[in-house]
Order: C-alpha cells, then sequence, then structure tokens
C-alpha cells in the first residue's frame, strides 16, 4: 500500500498528466525545473522506484555519500540541470540540490531553488536523511529567507522526531530506508542520527534562548521543532524545561492586559505582543512536554496562562489543568481559586474565548473539580466551578455544549461509574442553571457585559427571560432538539451519541433506584426556596450558581415533566433516522436503544430497527457495534432482556450474514441467565423465535428446505441464517433445562413407569401443563427435528437427547417416543426388503438422521430397561423380603455408573446427582457407596473415578487394568470449571469483543472487512463438519481404539473428543460446566494424548478398527446383524454422528470384542425385551446382564425382531 | 488526540499522510479504511460537506475538496465535532494556500506550503494553531501575532 502510494506520489510530483494552468510560473514545480523533462521521460521516476530495495539503498547511499563530497570540495555548482535532463529527480538528487545549494544560500537562485523544488520535494518522503543535517544547519545559519528556514526548521523537526526505525515517523509518504542502518553499512561517510541529533539541539537550543526581539519568530519555531526531539531522552527534555520555564519567567509574570479582540490584536503594543508571543510558544511547548504533577512550578504556570492574551496558550494551559487536575484536584482547584477568581476572573473571560478546544477544556477542568472527593471540604469552590460548567451548557459551540452536557451526566472518560453516571441523571434532571445577574456581587468589572460575545442560542440576551434560572433539562433539551434540525452530520452524530450518553446515565440512575426520579415531575418549578439560597451564597465573588430544588411538588399545573420533554426530544431522534449516512443512523439507534425504558412500548424501535436493517447499505462492523449495545443495555437494565432478544431476532431475520454469530449467542445467554426466575420463560421463547425464521413460506416452516432456492439468490446470508438456527437449535437443548428449572435429578416426579401407561395425547397434556417452558422448547425442537436442513435436525436431535437426558419424566418419554418415530420408520422399510437401499437411510420421514437418532434411542433404552428391572429386583427382594446382597449391589452399582458413562457421552450431567436409574435407586447405591466408601461426589471431578482408578479397585473386568489415561490435570481443569459459570470468561471470542466495547477500548485499526463469513477465524459449524468428515478415518480409528476396552477412562476420551469438536463452536451452554473452556487447547489436545496413550493397549482391538471405520475399503458386511453399524457404514454423510456414537454402541460389548455365538435350544421370548431363538441360529453376543445376553441375529426372525436377550446357557459362545 | 490527517486523491492515492499515536503495523489498515470509506461515500458529495463514521471508539469526519478528500481521525477529546473544527482550519489552509479548492495538480505543486500548515495546524498529534491568517504568518517564519 505505502509502496503502491508513494510510487504514484513520485509520479504525480514528477510527471505532468494535464499541463497546470500556471506551469509557466516558477511555482510549478515541474514546469519550472530547468530544462522541464521532455514527456518520454516521465515515465522514470516509476522505473527507478521500481528497483530492488537492495539496489535502490545501495544507489541512494553512494548518491548522498559522493553528494556529500561534492558538498565538500563545490567545484561543480550548477551540475543538475544536466543531470535532471537524463534523469527525473530522485532522493539522492534532492539531498545533493540541498548540499550544493547549502553552500552558495546566499545566491537568491538558489534559495529560490530550494523553495520551490527541493524543499517540497523532500517533503514527499517518508523520513528525511540525516547526513542531510550538516547542511540544513548550514542553511539555518547562513540563510537569511524566512521561507528557507521555515522549511529548515521543518526538517529539522523531522530528523528529531524520526525514531530511526524505517516507517515509524508519521511523516507518510514514499518510504525511505533505514538511514542508520545505511550509515552502518558504509563506515566511512554514513551520518547516524546519533551523530546528529546532538548539534540539531545544540543550535536550536541556542536558538530558543535567543532573546532578541527581531529574532524571536525563529525562537518559536526552533523551539517548537525542539520538542519533537523524542521524550525518552531526559537530557533534552531537561533542556526544554529549563528553556520553556526560562521564557515563562521572563514573559509570564507581567501584568496581564486581555483584549476583546483576540486575533490580530492591532492595537496593542510591540512589547506585549512579543511577550504574549512568547508565552504561546513556552506554553505550546510545555503542552508536548510530558505532565510533571508534583511541580508546583509547573502548575503555577499552566495557571498563569489560563490569563495569557494568546488565545492558543489559554487553550493548553486549561489543557494542562485538566490533565493535572485529573491527579491533584485539590491543588489545581486552590492554586486556580487563588490566582484566577482572586486576580483576574479569568475563568468567566475564557467562557467568550473564541477557541473552542480551550471551552472544551474548561469543561473538562471544571467538572473534575466540581466532583472531586478531595474538595468535599470546601464546597464553595466546588460549586463555583460546578456554576461555570453549567454556564457552558449555554455555549454557542455544539462541541462544549455536548462536552458539558456529557460532564453533567457523569461520562467524562471512559470509564463507567454506574454512581457517577446516576447522579449525573440526577444532576441533569433536578438542578438549575442561574445565570450571573448583571452587577456581580463580586467587584470584578469582568464580568460585566460578559454577555456581548455570547448569546445563548435559546434564550434572548439580556432580556428578562435570560435571567430566569433555566432548569438544565430544558436547556439541554432545547439544545439537543435544535442540534438535531442541523444538517451537519458531525452534528447529527454527536448529537445522537449525546443522547446515548444520556441513556446510559439514565439507565443507571434506574438500576441504582435513585428515589425520587419521578419522570413525572414538574421541572419547571423554579421555587421560592431556591431563591432564599441565595441569600446564604458562598464566599466566592460569582453569584451564579445552582440551587437544588428541595421540593418539587410545588410547581403549577401545565408545565413541562421529564417526561414530556423527552418524549418530543425522542420525537426528534426518531426522524433523524432518515439521515442517509449510516453511522449516523447507526448512532441513533443506539441512541434509542439506550433510551429505551423497559416500561415503555417497543414496536417504534423495532420498526425502525428493521427497517433500517434492510438497507443493504449496513456495513456489518456497525450492526455488530448495535448487537454489541444491546448487550451493554441488558448489562445496566437486566430487566429488558425479552425486549432486547426481540431487538437481536431482528438482526438475525434481516442480516443474518452481517452478523456475529457468537456475539448473538452471547447476548442470548447473557440474557438468559439475567432475565431473572420469572423472565426465564420469555428469554427462552425469544430465543427460540429465531427457530421460526424467516417468516413462514408455505410448504415450509423454516424455509431452509428450500435452501437451494435461498441460495440462488443469496448464499451468504442463508449459510448464515443457517448457522444461526443451528446455534439457537443448540442453545435451546443446552439451556432450556436450565431455563425451565427442570431437572432429572431434582424432579419430583415419580420414576418413569408410572408414566408408561399414559398415552401419547395425555403424556402431552401433562407435560404442558407441568412445564410449559421445557415443553414449548421440546416442541419447537421437534419441529427442527423434522423439517430443518439436514444440518439443523441433526443438532436437533442431539439437543432432544440432551433435553431427554437431563429432564424427568414425562418429558423424557416424550422424546424418547417422538425419537422413536423419527427413527423407526427407516428402519421398517429397510428391513421389509422392498426397497433396494441405495446407500442411504432416509429414514422414516426422510429426516436422514436414522443413523444418528439409533444410538441415542439405545442409551434412553437402556436407562429405561435398566429402571425396569431395577423394579422388578426391587419387587422381587420385598416379596421374598430379602436384604440386597452385596454382589447384587454391586451389579446395580455398575450398571448405573454404566448409564452415566453412556450419558456423559451426550451430554454434561453432575455425576454425583445424577441417577439414570431412576430416584428409586438412589437408596440402594447410597448403601452400596457407603459399605464401599465411595465418595458420593464421585465422579468427573473425583480423578479416581474419573482415571479409572476407582474401576480398578471395584471391578473385575481384566480389560481396565490398563494404566490411566486421562489426565489428572485434565481432570483437575474439569473440576476446577465446574463451579465456574463461565459466563465472563476470557476465551470466547466473542466475550472479547462485549468486554471491550463495554469498556469503551477499541482504538485499533479497522479490517476493511469482505464481510465474508467463512473467513471469519472462529470456527464455523460448517468448517466442523468438513473437519469431522475429513479426518473421520483417524478418528475412527482412535475411537475404535478407545473402545477396545471399556473402562471409564476411554469413555472420557471419547467424551472429551466430542467436545472438543463442538468446542470451536463456543456455543455458550449455561447447563455445561466449561463453556468457556471448550475448544481450548486444554480439551483439545489432551484427548489426543490419551488416545495415543490408548493406542498401546488397544492393539488386540485393531482388527476393530476397520469395523467401526465408515471408510472402509472393503464392502460393508450385510450379513452384519447390528443395524446400527450397518446404517453408519451407509452414511458417510452423518459423519460426525456415527463416529462418536458409532464407538459409543461398541463400548457397550462388555468384552470389549464382538462375540458370536449359537443358539443350542429353541428359546421362546417370555416378555418384549426377549428373543426368540432357533437352534443352531448364529448370534451375536453384545453383552451379558443378570444371566441374559443381549444378542442379535443377522436376520429377522419370524416376528420381525432382530435383538434382544436369550439366558446365557442357551447360546454356547463361539 | 489526533490520529491521523489524510489526503487522497479522487483514486484513492494517498497524497500526505500524518499519524500520531498509531502502531506502525495498523497505519495500513486506517489507510485501506479511509480510502475505502471514501470511495464508498464521498462520490457526488460537494466540497467541503462533512462526513462522518466511526470505528469502535475513534471518529472519522472526512470531506472533499476539490480533487482531494480529507480525512481526520481523532478519540477522546477529538470527538466528530472536534474534528470538524480540525478539518475546517485544514480546508481553509488549504484553500488559501492553493487559492481555490485544488485540482491535484495545483495541490502537488503546492505540496510544499501545504506541508509546512499541516505542521502549523496538528502538532504532535494536537490542534495547534485554528486561524488561517496566523498559521499563514507561521508558514512565512513570522511571529504569531503581529506588531
Amino acid at each position: 500500500m505505502a509502496d503502491s502510494a508513494g510510487t504514484t506520489l513520485m509520479d504525480l510530483i514528477t510527471a505532468d498528466p494535464t499541463p497546470a494552468p500556471g506551469s509557466q510560473s516558477s511555482t510549478s514545480a515541474s514546469g519550472a525545473m530547468p530544462p522541464p523533462p521532455p514527456p518520454s521521460a516521465l515515465g522514470k521516476p516509476v522505473h527507478t522506484e521500481r528497483k530492488s530495495k537492495r539496489t535502490t539503498l545501495m544507489q541512494i547511499q553512494a548518491d548522498t555519500v559522493s553528494a556529500a563530497k561534492a558538498a565538500l570540495h563545490p567545484v561543480r555548482t550548477n551540475i543538475i540541470p544536466q543531470r535532471q535532463k537524463k534523469k527525473p529527480v530522485s532522493y539522492s538528487q534532492l539531498a545533493r540540490s540541498i548540499h550544493e545549494l547549502a553552500a552558495t544560500s546566499d545566491q537568491k537562485s538558489s534559495q529560490k531553488q530550494l523553495v520551490h523544488h527541493v524543499f517540497p520535494k523532500l517533503a514527499v518522503y517518508n523520513s528525511v536523511d540525516p547526513s542531510l543535517a550538516p547542511s540544513l544547519l548550514m542553511l539555518n545559519q547562513q540563510c537569511e529567507d524566512r521561507t528557507v528556514l521555515r522549511y529548515v526548521y521543518y526538517y529539522l523537526a523531522r530528523i528529531l522526531s524520526d525514531t530511526s526505525a524505517q516507517g515509524l515517523s508519521s511523516g507518510g509518504g514514499i518510504p525511505t530506508p533505514n538511514w542508520d542502518a545505511l550509515a552502518d553499512i558504509d563506515a566511512v561517510g554514513g551520518v547516524t542520527r546519533a551523530d546528529v541529533v546532538p548539534r540539531i539541539v545544540n543550535q536550536l537550543t541556542a536558538e530558543a534562548l535567543n532573546a532578541d526581539v527581531e529574532f524571536h519568530a525563529r525562537r518559536l519555531q526552533a523551539l517548537k521543532a525542539l520538542t519533537y526531539a523524542p521524550s525518552s531522552n531526559s537530557e533534552i527534555l531537561s533542556t526544554l524545561y529549563d528553556i520553556v520555564f526560562g521564557i515563562l519567567d521572563k514573559v509570564a509574570d507581567a501584568p496581564q492586559k486581555r483584549k476583546k479582540g483576540v486575533f490580530g490584536n492591532k492595537g496593542g503594543d510591540k512589547e506585549s505582543i512579543i511577550r504574549s508571543n512568547l508565552q504561546y510558544a513556552a506554553l505550546s511547548a510545555l503542552r508536548r512536554l510530558p505532565l510533571d504533577p508534583g511541580n508546583p512550578a509547573f502548575l503555577h504556570r499552566a495557571v498563569q496562562g489560563v490569563s495569557f492574551a494568546d488565545p492558543v496558550a489559554v487553550r493548553h494551559a486549561l489543557e494542562i489543568l485538566s490533565e493535572l487536575a485529573t491527579k491533584d484536584p485539590y491543588a489545581v482547584a486552590m492554586a486556580l481559586v487563588a490566582w484566577v477568581f482572586y486576580e483576574s476572573g479569568a475563568l468567566q473571560d475564557v467562557l467568550h474565548l473564541h477557541d473552542v478546544l480551550a471551552r472544551v477544556a474548561l469543561a473538562r477542568l471544571c467538572y473534575t473539580i466540581s466532583r472531586a472527593r478531595a474538595l468535599d471540604e470546601r464546597p464553595d469552590i466546588r460549586s463555583q466551578f460546578n456554576s461555570v460548567l453549567y454556564q457552558l451548557l449555554l455555549d454557542p459551540s455544539e462541541r462544549v455544549c455536548f462536552e458539558a452536557i456529557l460532564c453533567v451526566l457523569g461520562k467524562f472518560d471512559n470509564a463507567e461509574r454506574t454512581e457517577e453516571r446516576a447522579a449525573g441523571w440526577y444532576r441533569l434532571t433536578r438542578e438549575i442553571l442561574k445565570l450571573p445577574e448583571a452587577p456581580s456581587i463580586s467587584s470584578k468589572e469582568s464580568n460585566t457585559g460578559s454577555k456581548d460575545g455570547l448569546p445563548p442560542k435559546a434564550t434572548k440576551d439580556k432580556s428578562q427571560k435570560t435571567r430566569r434560572p433555566q432548569p438544565l433539562i430544558k436547556l439541554v433539551m432545547r439544545r439537543l432538539e435544535s442540534s438535531f434540525r442541523n444538517f451537519s452530520r458531525p452534528v447529527l452524530h454527536s448529537a445522537a451519541r449525546v443522547v446515548q450518553e444520556m441513556g446510559k446515565s439514565r439507565a443507571a440512575a434506574f438500576a441504582l433506584g435513585i428515589q425520587d426520579i419521578d419522570e413525572g415531575a414538574h421541572v419547571n418549578t423554579f421555587s421560592e426556596t431556591a431563591d432564599s439560597l441565595d441569600t446564604d451564597g458562598y464566599e466566592n465573588s460569582h453569584s451564579e450558581g445552582v440551587r437544588r430544588t428541595t421540593s418539587m411538588s410545588n410547581g403549577a399545573g401545565g408545565k413541562d415533566t421529564v417526561a414530556s420533554l423527552l418524549a418530543s426530544l425522542m420525537e426528534v431522534v426518531r426522524t433523524t433516522v432518515a439521515c442517509e449516512c449510516v453511522f449516523v443512523r447507526a448512532m441513533v439507534i443506539k441512541a434509542l436503544i439506550w433510551m429505551q425504558s423497559p416500561h415503555e412500548s417497543l414496536d417504534e424501535l423495532k420498526s425502525i430497527i428493521a427497517s433500517e436493517l434492510s438497507d443493504p447499505a449496513w456495513p456489518a462492523a456497525l450492526l455488530n457495534d448495535v448487537l454489541l449495545t444491546l448487550h451493554a443495555r441488558f448489562k445496566a437494565t437486566p430487566d429488558m432482556a425479552v425486549t432486547l432478544l426481540e431487538i437481536a431476532r431482528i438482526f438475525a431475520t434481516k442480516v443474518p450474514g452481517k452478523i456475529d454469530a457468537d456475539v448473538l449467542q452471547l447476548l442470548w445467554k447473557t440474557c438468559l441467565v439475567g432475565a431473572g426466575p420469572d423472565g426465564k420463560h420469555t428469554a427462552l421463547e425469544a430465543v427460540t423465535i429465531v427457530l421460526d425464521l424467516p417468516p413462514p413460506q408455505p410448504g415450509s416452516m423454516l424455509g431452509l428446505t428450500s435452501i437451494d432456492r435461498v441460495s440462488a439468490s443469496d448464499p451468504k446470508s442463508a449459510l448464515a441464517l443457517q448457522r444461526l438456527v443451528q446455534a439457537a437449535v443448540w442453545f435451546l437443548g443446552e439451556n432450556a433445562n436450565y431455563a425451565a428449572s427442570e431437572y432429572a435429578w431434582e424432579s419430583a416426579t415419580p420414576p418413569g413407569t408410572a408414566l408408561m401407561m399414559l398415552d401419547a395425547d395425555k403424556m402431552v397434556a401433562a407435560a404442558s401443563s407441568r412445564n410449559p417452558t421445557l415443553a414449548s422448547a421440546m416442541t419447537r425442537l421437534q419441529r427442527c427435528a423434522f423439517s430443518g436442513s439436514w444440518e439443523v435436525r441433526i443438532v436437533a436431535a442431539q439437543a432432544l437427547t440432551t433435553l431427554a437426558i437431563r429432564s424427568g419424566e414425562p418429558f423424557r418419554l416424550q422424546i424418547f417416543e417422538f425419537l422413536q418415530a423419527l427413527a423407526q420408520g427407516g428402519v421398517q422399510s429397510q428391513l421389509s426388503d422392498v426397497h433396494v437401499s441405495n446407500g442411504e437411510d432416509q429414514g422414516a420421514s426422510g429426516t436422514g438422521i436414522g443413523v444418528l437418532i439409533s444410538p441415542m434411542l439405545k442409551v434412553l433404552d437402556e436407562m429405561y430397561g435398566a429402571q425396569d428391572e431395577l423394579i422388578k429386583d426391587i419387587r422381587n427382594h420385598d416379596n421374598m423380603k430379602k436384604e440386597w446382597t452385596d454382589e447384587e449391589l454391586k451389579k446395580l452399582y455398575e450398571t448405573h455408573e454404566r448409564l452415566l458413562d453412556l450419558v456423559s457421552l451426550f451430554c454434561y450431567v453432575p455425576r454425583a446427582k445424577y441417577l439414570p436409574l431412576g430416584p428409586i435407586s438412589a437408596k440402594l447405591i447410597d448403601i452400596y457407596r457407603t459399605r464401599h466408601n465411595i465418595s458420593a461426589t464421585s465422579g468427573l471431578s473425583d480423578p479416581a473415578v474419573a482415571t479409572g482408578i476407582s474401576d480398578l479397585v471395584y471391578e473385575s473386568k481384566p480389560a481396565s487394568a490398563e494404566p490411566d489415561a486421562l489426565d489428572d490435570d485434565l481432570v483437575n481443569a474439569w473440576a476446577a470449571n465446574l463451579g465456574d459459570d463461565g459466563l465472563w470468561g476470557k476465551n470466547a471470542p466473542a466475550m472479547n469483543r462485549v468486554n471491550e466495547f463495554l469498556a469503551g477500548a477499541g482504538t485499533d485499526a479497522p479490517d476493511v472487512e469482505e464481510e465474508n463469513i467463512i473467513s471469519r477465524p472462529s470456527v464455523s459449524y460448517d468448517d466442523l463438519w468438513a473437519k469431522t468428515l475429513l479426518e473421520t478415518s483417524e478418528m475412527e480409528e482412535d475411537d475404535a481404539r478407545s473402545s477396545g476396552t471399556s473402562s471409564p477412562e476411554s469413555t472420557g476420551s471419547v467424551e472429551t473428543s466430542i467436545s472438543s469438536h463442538f468446542g470451536g463452536m463456543n456455543y455458550p451452554s449455561l447447563f455445561s460446566s466449561r463453556p468457556s473452556g471448550y475448544g481450548t487447547s486444554q480439551s483439545s489436545e489432551r484427548p489426543a494424548a490419551s488416545r495415543f496413550s490408548n493406542s498401546s493397549t488397544g492393539g488386540p482391538s485393531s482388527m476393530y478398527e476397520g469395523l467401526g471405520s465408515p471408510i472402509r475399503e472393503e464392502p460393508p458386511p450385510y450379513t452384519s446383524p447390528s443395524r446400527q453399524r450397518y446404517e453408519s457404514f451407509e452414511n458417510p454423510l452423518a459423519g460426525g454422528g456415527s463416529q462418536s456414537f458409532g464407538s459409543l454402541d461398541e463400548e457397550r460389548v462388555s468384552s470389549g470384542n464382538p462375540q458370536f455365538g449359537t443358539a443350542l435350544y429353541d428359546f421362546t421370548a417370555g416378555g418384549d425385551d426377549e428373543l426368540n431363538l432357533t437352534a443352531g441360529e448364529e448370534v451375536e453376543i453384545d453383552y451379558e446382564v443378570d444371566g441374559w445376553f443381549y444378542v442379535k441375529k443377522k436376520r429377522p426372525g419370524r416376528d420381525g425382531k432382530m435383538a434382544g436377550l436369550v439366558p446365557v446357557l442357551y447360546v454356547s459362545q463361539s | 488526540m489526533l490520529l491521523a490527517v489524510l489526503f487522497a486523491n479522487s483514486e484513492g492515492n494517498i497524497l500526505v499522510e500524518r499519524f500520531s499515536g498509531v502502531p506502525a503495523e495498523e497505519r495500513l489498515h486506517w489507510r485501506s479504511f479511509l480510502v475505502k470509506l471514501g470511495a464508498d461515500n464521498l462520490k457526488g458529495v460537494k466540497n467541503e460537506e462533512l462526513l462522518v463514521a466511526c470505528h469502535k471508539s475513534v471518529y472519522i469526519v472526512y470531506t472533499v475538496l476539490g480533487d482531494v478528500s480529507i480525512y481526520v481521525v481523532g478519540k477522546d477529546e477529538y470527538d466528530e465535532l472536534a474534528l470538524a473544527e480540525v478539518i475546517f482550519v485544514i480546508i481553509s489552509s488549504v484553500k488559501d494556500v492553493c487559492g481555490k479548492p485544488p485540482t491535484e495538480r495545483l495541490f502537488l505543486d503546492k505540496y510544499g506550503k501545504i506541508c509546512l500548515c499541516l505542521d502549523e495546524i496538528v502538532w504532535k498529534g494536537m490542534l495547534e494553531n485554528a486561524d488561517k491568517d496566523r498559521i499563514r504568518r507561521l508558514t512565512r517564519l513570522k511571529p504569531p501575532t503581529e506588531f
């Protein structure tokens, strides 16, 4: 960029595409170049510039050196014309010219050459070669021409400021090499900055100390150039301080004569003008020097500066003071009071200064002092400054007035202090500006006629009305309203910003519940009580003051109220949305969001935002800024969660492609957490509404089934919308239980069996009456599982499973039934053999996620089966009045643990509390635990369990005898995170953005965004799936290995691999214990390690790897009895699912290897879960339970069943 | 802090730039951001009509003057309105130097003078002189207030 710009610049400055009208005159650079270069040579500079850097460097160096030599022996003085005939002007030529012309600087022609050709062209370059310094200094001493000298100061300053590293100078333009490095290459003639800076500083210092009157203009420039020296050099710094204070000692103490007309002060005598010039130069230099808070001289001079005649000097003085005041308000206030108020009334004069920034600095100074805690003892001083601040509200300049408003509102810097903001709103709505009386109590004449130069906009000067005290709020509102009628975009933008800040202060006031904020109160009541306060005025010389009206109630009817004033202001603000500048509109929308109170109707704001967002002109960065504003608004007023979510929904609808899904999700999550127990339902509803997006089209609820059509029109936003829907579905699955406060382990519902008998309709009714939040979330998810795009359906199925696992009855059962319906149809069609499978399982409804659902179903199935079993056992024991033996308890406990492991594959559950066997198992498991000293809180947080040590002790399975593969660190990291909500965690990228936004930070450079979603650094959902597909074979291998053993540790590794899959998405989950840890290196790297260690022991299962992998080279065995695996072979599309869940069902093979057997006898099934066997039939043994084998046949029997329980003795294991 | 003053021609080539307090690696971003901003918005804009933009807490005010577009970037006390003041000063000085809204050629012819003016207007990231006559005097090495 810099190169190209530079080339162009060079191009432009040497070439002349369009002959300038004045090219004959000597002012035109190229025209005056003697002789003018022929057109054919115009392109040449480009070639020069395009030379390789190395050669350019060398050339410049050689040229510079030879030029320096030439300068030392000025034999050929007039060589330039010939040179330029051949070559266009280059840096080395410029340098040479300077050297040569410096030697002849007394000649008029040389001066002309310098001023018109050499110096302007040199300005194009990024930095100035230090080797030019000697010539420049020579010019500085010898040349008389003012313009030449001015350039010399300019370039000397640039040499001083150059921080030697290339490109760091502020110059811009054509890049120049690193001069010092260049000088180092050539040890003979090289001149480095270090060589010349002392010389420059010395000479400039001498000039800056020159008290000659005729010299003082140069003195000023010398001082200015000196300030460019890097402030890290303490020597130069102290020299500068000496000079500045030396000047001020001479010129500051003289009595000041402030003139009315500050500029073009022709009437003054020479002496005072020179003094004022020097004062200006000294203060300007002082302003550029580092602050010296503890130094009384520094403070003293700055305070004196307030009454200087030069307006810029006054501005600098005030700026220095306002900065000092933030550090030591007491000292500044005391010094100011001592100097200004009793000496000259200068602060009042500043009010009428023409310099806008001076008045801005005054506002900040007054604010800092009037709010200083250190001045609690001196309310008189504080009120003096306060009153000046309030007078600035009448300032004709918007910049000053707005600064004053912001100060009143408590917005000073980026630090947000809620109390200060709230107090600011209180001040604005309650306080009253009383203008100065015409004859001031003070003896200062300076106040009389002070209104001359400054008629307040809204009021008539000198009329009785002006004198009437004005409530601040009215002044401010009137001013803002008139600003919104301005045509200037900066004014509109900043007025909107002020309104936004007002909204922030107001929100803070409401949040703190400041009493007495009654916006219906009349503001126009300046009561007698306030007047009476006049008499007890402070000692200060100024009578204007602000009186707090103690009672607002005595106003007459029909007066303005804060609410009505606000309403009329907001009306004007809203019309500003029509501005054609998006930045102004964005600011207006932010202002509206901030001014929106939780109790008002939202419709107007919503329709404004909706219509705004339809405008394609909005850049993504701006929209995300508005989204972040919603975040900030929520933090200020948690009550508004639902409102804000509805607004956020508009963003999701209208501009899915432009907003950051991470930020949106974070907003959902924050709102859900902050909504409080009552608001959770509505908050969740607001999130789920996203699922209905876009507005229903004929034939589809989500509009995503027609994804092809949508993508044809706008693929980017279709994709983005899909991502959003996925995110919403995921969010729903993760957080619905939280929102509904429904957890299986806290459920009071009797065990599921009791509800088994209910039919589906009754179940739904029961569910929705019990917990409408959860019921509605479930309904939405079910709809998504049916009708979304396949990505959405997958996530929906996963979300439903999560819901099923975490919820108690009847929800679990309901989901179970639903999933079964979803999966089973496909199975039946497959089994009927009518359709020849084309390798893809369509599922019952064509959802194509049967393969994904079946492992989920199995888990639920197992849970129900185990529950039934348990109940049966309990009944048996009860009937036989038998105690539970340790063996039985152990079996029960193992089932419990096994189910826990299974369940943990799908979603996080608290292992200590979760009871997959239903609440009734709690007692028995407790008994077993106490008997065997297993901690009840054991779970993932317990290293013993997590690492499989407990299994080593209590289990006899040989497979688990391998060393623990799960790192303790990992377990601990998890455990540490368990209690952490992680809401404001550091890891989420969205979080950083939000925090940065809230802190008001962010001055870093913008990216010129291509609005490309794909290129966003965070891993997108699609990327993940793609990645999963690509990595399937490898992952499969790993998982198959780990599934070769059934110890919990392998479970853990599978789980972590899942979590790392989804981790990259950073989906916020309230439930999950480690949202912030998702996808971090820990959870993604550790499992890899654990898998690695697994593989060492996983040797025997290598045969399994082939089976488990969907990307097998040999054809899938259609003889495999496992429907599930069959599907997973056929459906590589569901890579992620089949990969993680496929390994899961192998998990259940207790021995780790598939076992086959032959039926010894015929067996007739005695129950639904049992399986008919014919003698001689071959079966695959899945696992053993209580003397029963769970077996699978290779083809369905006469009854159509493929798998079920058979007695162990009926099967011979092969 | 006045972060940047930048002049570009109508094709988006940068003619003058003055950065202060912007890390070198961010300057490239700013350049392209500003040029893109101008390319998107400055078409058909009248001379000296001020446009506004913001990025996070940084404000940008920009305008077009003849063939040249001018961008001013600031933060903190240099908000939109302060930047508007700054850009007014710059505009009036450039017009003062060039005598009229400059063509690109004219601007380059007066390049040195404009640099000197800029030097008087912006001093180490702060607005210095705001009065056009005063600036003219200072660029000729005369005292700010003459007697």
